[in-house]
C-alpha cells in the first residue's frame, strides 16, 4: 500500500512566489466593436495569481477556499501541468509539472466538475480499459483497484451503461473511479461535489476522506461548499484575488476570526425586538425564533440576560457559521 | 504499444455508437461518388472525344480511383482536435501520460481502417452497377510506389490538419473557420479531389508541384494509373518527404507555442 511513499514529513508540493498572468484581447460589444476588436485589439492582462507560496506534505488533505475567480482552479491547473507559470517555483512530487514527464503524470490526477474524461457514447468500462493501458497498469492491479473502487462507490451496476444515459451523480462517481484507477500519489479535486444532491455530496466526501486515510495520497480540494471543507480538511488555504489570505488549521481560522457567537432563542410569546438590541445585534427575527449575535466573551452573560428578561422556551449558543467567517476573511478583516 | 492498440479499439467502437448516423455517412459517400460520376458521364455524352486531354474512360477511372484514395488519405478524425481544444477537452489528454500526437495518429488509423472496409464494399457495389471503364494496375512496381505514396499522403494530410487545428489555442472561435478554409479550399481544390490537376495550365501545375497538396490525392492516383512513373515518381516522392519533414517541424513548434499560450479555459 505504501510502496514508494516516503515518510509523511516529505514535501509533496512546493510552491514559491508563483505568479500567473493571463493576457487576452478584449472583445468590444456590438458590430462596430467587433470590427474595432479585429483591427486594433485592446490587450488586457489579468493577474490571476500574485506571488503565492505554500508547501504541502505527503498525505495531507488541504482545502482551498476562495470566492469565484480567486485563483483556486488556476493554481490546480498549474500544479497539474496544464498551465505554464508566469514566474515562480513549482514542484510536485519532485517534478516540474509543466514538463509533463510520464512518471509525473502517472502519479497525479485532476478531477474537475465539468471536464469529464469518460467517453460519452460508450460504457464507462471502455474508458477504464483505455486508462489501464494509458497508465500501464498490470492486469491484476487494475482488476483489484477497479473492484475496490466500485464497491466503495457503489458503481458495479453502472459500468456497462453508456455514460450519456447516467445521472450526474452516477457520472461523478465513475469519473472518480477513472481518476483513481492508477492510485495517484497526488489528487487534485476541483469542486467535486458541484451539482450533486445532499446524499451524493456526502458519499463523495466520505469517499475522499477514506481514500486519504487508506492510501496516504496527498489531496488538494477546492470548493465553495463549506460542508466539504469542514468535513474533510484540517488545514485550509484561503485565497482571494490571487493572494493567500490564510494558511493554517481550520480551527484557528474560526477561533481567530470568529469574534462573535450566535444565540438562537425560541420565544413563547412575542416580544419587543428593540429590547433585544440592548443585549446584542439582532440578525433575524421570525417569531417564534430570534437570532442574535454577541461578542464571544459576553455570550454566557447575554444568554443569562435573555433567559431572565424574555419569555424564552429554548435557547442555543452557536459558533458563527464558517461561511460568515470566511466572508469576513475575504473582505480582508485579518489580524495577524 | 498496447496503449495505442486500445485507443485504436475504443475509437473503432466509438464510430459505431450511433448506428443511424453511421449508415447515413456511408450512404452520403456513395451519393457523392454517384453525383460526380453522372456529372462527368453527362458532360461526355453531350460531346464525344476529349476535354482537357481526358476522354470519358480516363476521367471516370480517375473518379473511381478517388473512392479509394480519399478513403485512405482524407478520412480522419483529426478534425475533432480543433473542437477539443476550443471546448477544453484536450485537458483530459494533457493530464495523462499519452502523447497527443500519437493518440490522434492512432485514431486516424482506426478511422481509415473502418473507412477502407466499407470503401471496398461500396466500390464493388458501384462498379457492378455503373460498370465504369476502370483500369486495374498490374505492374507491381507501380503498385508498390502507389502504396508508398499513399503512406506519405496520409502523413501529409495528418500533419497539415494538426497544424491547422492549433488555431484554437489562440482564437477558439476561429477553429471551424480555419478548418473550413483548409479542407474545402486547399485540400479539395488543390489536391485533385474535384478534378484531375493536369487540366490546369502548365505553369500552375509546376508551382503546385512544389506545394504539399497534390501529393495527397492527385499524385498517388496518377502513379496507380501509370501516368507518372520512374524519374518523375521519385522526384515527387522526394518533394513529398521534404514537405513532411518541414511540416513536422512546423507542427512541433506551433504546438509548443500553442500549449504555452493555452489558458486551459472551460473550467
Amino acid at each position: 500500500m505504501s510502496k514508494g511513499i516516503k515518510e509523511s514529513g516529505e514535501k509533496a508540493i512546493i510552491v514559491d512566489s508563483l505568479l500567473k498572468s493571463f493576457e487576452f484581447s478584449e472583445k468590444q460589444t456590438g458590430l462596430l466593436g467587433g470590427f474595432k476588436s479585429l483591427l486594433a485589439p485592446k490587450k488586457k492582462t489579468i493577474r490571476a495569481l500574485k506571488s503565492i507560496s505554500f508547501t504541502i506534505n505527503q498525505g495531507e488533505l488541504v482545502g482551498f477556499i476562495g470566492p469565484n475567480g480567486a485563483g483556486k482552479t488556476t493554481t490546480l491547473k498549474i500544479l497539474s501541468g496544464l498551465l505554464y507559470p508566469t514566474s515562480g517555483f513549482v514542484q510536485v512530487i519532485e517534478h516540474d509539472p509543466w514538463k509533463r514527464d510520464p512518471k509525473f503524470l502517472k502519479n497525479i490526477s485532476l478531477v474537475m466538475g465539468q471536464k469529464n474524461q469518460l467517453w460519452w457514447d460508450l460504457p464507462a468500462r471502455d474508458t477504464f480499459n483505455l486508462n489501464k493501458e494509458i497508465y500501464e497498469l498490470a492486469d491484476h492491479k487494475f482488476k483489484e483497484n477497479l473492484a475496490e473502487l466500485c464497491k466503495i462507490l457503489d458503481a458495479e451496476k453502472l459500468l456497462d451503461t453508456q455514460v450519456r444515459r447516467l445521472s450526474l451523480g452516477q457520472r461523478m462517481r465513475l469519473e472518480l473511479i477513472a481518476a483513481l484507477l492508477h492510485k495517484p500519489k497526488v489528487l487534485f479535486l476541483d469542486e467535486p461535489t458541484i451539482g450533486l444532491d445532499v446524499v451524493g455530496q456526502q458519499k463523495i466526501r466520505d469517499f475522499i476522506f477514506d481514500y486519504n486515510k487508506r492510501s496516504s495520497a496527498t489531496i488538494i480540494l477546492t470548493s465553495h461548499n463549506m460542508d466539504d471543507v469542514i468535513d474533510l480538511a484540517k488545514r485550509v488555504i484561503v485565497i482571494n484575488k490571487g493572494e493567500i489570505l490564510f494558511d493554517g488549521d481550520l480551527k484557528d481560522l474560526t477561533s481567530k476570526f470568529a469574534k462573535e457567537k450566535i444565540i438562537k432563542v425560541y420565544l413563547g410569546k412575542s416580544a419587543d425586538i428593540k429590547k433585544f438590541e440592548n443585549i446584542g445585534k439582532v440578525k433575524r427575527y421570525n417569531f417564534p425564533q430570534a437570532v442574535i449575535s454577541v461578542p464571544r466573551e459576553a455570550s454566557a452573560i447575554a444568554a443569562a440576560e435573555l433567559l431572565q428578561n424574555f419569555p424564552v422556551t429554548d435557547l442555543t449558543i452557536e459558533e458563527e457559521p464558517i461561511e460568515e467567517v470566511i466572508r469576513r476573511v475575504f473582505k480582508g478583516e485579518i489580524i495577524k | 504499444m498496447k496503449k495505442y492498440l486500445q485507443i485504436f479499439n475504443i475509437s473503432f467502437q466509438q464510430e459505431f455508437a450511433y448506428k443511424l448516423s453511421f449508415v447515413m455517412w456511408r450512404v452520403r459517400n456513395i451519393m457523392q461518388i454517384l453525383v460526380v460520376f453522372f456529372l462527368w458521364d453527362t458532360v461526355f455524352s453531350v460531346r464525344q472525344s476529349e476535354i482537357f486531354g481526358y476522354d470519358r474512360d480516363m476521367i471516370l477511372t480517375y473518379i473511381f480511383g478517388l473512392v479509394f484514395v480519399k478513403a485512405f488519405v482524407l478520412s480522419s478524425r483529426t478534425q475533432d482536435v480543433a473542437g477539443e481544444i476550443a471546448r477544453g477537452e484536450i485537458i483530459n489528454y494533457l493530464l495523462r501520460p499519452v502523447n497527443y500526437f500519437k493518440y490522434w495518429l492512432t485514431r486516424d488509423f482506426s478511422s481509415k481502417a473502418l473507412n477502407f472496409m466499407f470503401a471496398i464494399g461500396e466500390f464493388l457495389l458501384l462498379y457492378f452497377i455503373l460498370k465504369p471503364p476502370f483500369f486495374f494496375q498490374s505492374d507491381p512496381l507501380q503498385i508498390i510506389l502507389f502504396l508508398i505514396c499513399l503512406g506519405l499522403a496520409m502523413l501529409t494530410y495528418f500533419l497539415l490538419l494538426f497544424i491547422v487545428s492549433a488555431i484554437p489555442f489562440w482564437a477558439p472561435e476561429l477553429g471551424w473557420g480555419g478548418h473550413f478554409i483548409f479542407t474545402v479550399i486547399m485540400v479539395e481544390f488543390l489536391s485533385g479531389v474535384l478534378f484531375p490537376l493536369d487540366i490546369l495550365p502548365m505553369t500552375f501545375q509546376n508551382i503546385l508541384g512544389y506545394t504539399p497538396f497534390p501529393y495527397m490525392i492527385y499524385f498517388p492516383l496518377q502513379i496507380y494509373l501509370g501516368k507518372i512513373s520512374g524519374f518523375f515518381a521519385i522526384k515527387g516522392m522526394l518533394i513529398s518527404l521534404g514537405w513532411i519533414f518541414i511540416l513536422w517541424l512546423l507542427m512541433k513548434s506551433i504546438w509548443e507555442k500553442g500549449l504555452r499560450a493555452y489558458q486551459a479555459y472551460g473550467r
